[in-house]
């Protein structure tokens, strides 16, 4: 793959655009809500942003020893991790990013899956 | 490893850095715990600092290695150092005035090189012992002192010494926090909300915003148990004189039917703050929010506001924190 969905959805800026919109989707979902309600909304905000840069395939910190040590001990379940996925596609879809980027989101996502849910 | 002043310290896991050198004895101020009120700044002086920990500080600051030790968790070496001596300004209470039954005006001679927007807040500590606690400024740059609203709290170190302070010497460390009125937007609708002294903070917004003759609509929500800590109603009236958009709401626990409703351009309710701004403001789309005073009011706030629609880039919040065992009183 020449370009990441990130460079292809406009960089930063368009991170930025989806950050709104994706924390707020969270923070209203019932089902996983609680795990996004930090006392300190920003710097939750800056989480989701490099958790979407990440699944945008942009330029990210992340790894898999980060992703593991950050949600060991919320006993998350396929059924929470399954409605983040939700609300990534509902928030792409929502800004118009066409259907073939948002699986390849999916993917990278789906990728540290394993390191997010206990089993 | 943190190496800090010349020693070394392990970190358990997860631990924070300010958690790792009080359990070694080490003595750093701190208050809220939480990242809010920077009472424990540090400087990095070696290593990669956690971005996380540099949220909310201004650039300059950030590319200085300055860092809040409070909620630092660094994921490999670190050295550390002090930065109290760095940004201390010293200078003296000139007057301290009762604004309401537990609210005190304090006013300090404002030290030459000292620069900040109105609506930051300072750390201020007392000679001594070096207590410290952050106040917001409610007055203008442009003015020779700085004015800080002070909650008189029934076991509070800091405001009973500050009740007969005048003429004494302090220090300040500062300003921090985003809670200003930002420029060329003359025409966005603002609100603000604030309980007890996070008046400070909105009044110095408002003043600025008079100032620079912000046309859009602003409306001011204060929260108080009773009317007599409503304080500075005269003055906010006056105000309205500059800022004809400006509209006032006063949100109490109780109070006399005379004491309700219309009263000059305020407006007065029995009911929530959180109800009087939502019932007003069901949808928020281009409005800049500023929120202050009570943490979980402040918390409450920002999160409807958000999820009413409000960008979490124009929500300024200043909570109030308490030291973090204790519990402030209501003002």
């Amino acid at each position: 793959m020449s370009t990441s969905i990130y460079d292809r959805i406009g960089g930063a800026a368009a991170v930025d655009a989806a950050v709104d919109i994706f924390y707020r989707k969270v923070l209203a979902d019932e089902r996983i809500s609680s795990f996004f309600d930090d006392v300190d909304m920003d710097r939750q905000r800056a989480k989701q942003k490099a958790f979407l840069t990440f699944a945008f395939g942009g330029p990210n910190a992340y790894s898999g020893q980060d992703m593991r040590s950050a949600h060991a001990k919320m006993n998350l379940t396929e059924q929470h991790f399954d409605a983040v996925m939700e609300n990534l596609g509902a928030t792409l879809t929502e800004l118009g990013v066409p259907a073939e980027l948002i699986g390849e989101a999916a993917a990278i996502a789906l990728s540290v899956k394993g390191d997010i849910v206990s089993r | 490893m943190l190496r800090f002043e010349g020693k070394d310290f392990q970190l358990e896991d997860g631990e924070s850095v300010l958690d790792c050198l009080l359990r070694h004895g080490e003595q750093v101020s701190s208050l809220c715990r939480s990242g809010a009120c920077q009472s424990c700044l540090l400087r990095a002086t070696a290593g990669p600092v956690p971005a996380l920990a540099q949220l909310g500080l201004k650039d300059a600051w950030k590319q200085q290695g300055f860092l809040l030790s409070c909620v630092c968790r660094p994921q490999a070496d670190l050295a550390l150092e002090r930065c109290d001596a760095a940004m201390s300004y010293a200078t003296v209470v000139n007057s301290v005035t009762q604004l309401a039954p537990s609210v005190m005006g304090v006013r300090l001679a404002r030290p030459v090189d000292f620069e900040f927007n109105a609506g930051q807040f300072v750390q201020l500590s007392r000679p001594g012992d070096g207590l410290m606690r952050p106040y917001s400024i409610a007055s203008l740059p442009s003015e020779s002192e700085l004015e800080l609203h002070v909650a008189l709290l029934a076991n509070g170190q800091m405001s009973s010494w500050l009740r007969e302070a005048q003429g004494k010497g302090v220090s300040l460390r500062g300003p921090f926090g985003e809670c200003s009125y930002q420029h060329g937007e003359p025409d966005r609708p603002l609100v603000l909300a604030g309980t007890g002294t996070g008046l400070a903070p909105l009044i110095g917004v408002l003043r600025t915003a008079a100032l620079h003759g912000h046309r859009g609509e602003i409306s001011l929500f204060h929260g108080s148990p009773r009317l007599s800590g409503i304080y500075l109603r005269g003055e906010l009236e006056a105000l309205a004189q500059s800022l004809p958009a400006l509209r006032l709401f006063g949100s109490l626990l109780s109070g006399s039917d005379d004491e309700l409703g219309a009263q000059g351009r305020w407006q007065f309710e029995i009911s929530p703050l959180e109800q009087v701004v939502f019932s007003r403001y069901p949808k928020f789309d281009v409005h800049r929010l500023f929120v202050c005073g009570d943490p979980s009011l402040v918390k409450t706030l920002k999160k409807r506001a958000y999820l009413a629609g409000a960008s979490l880039s124009r929500i300024h919040c200043d909570s109030f924190a308490a030291p973090h065992s204790a519990v402030r009183a209501p003002t």
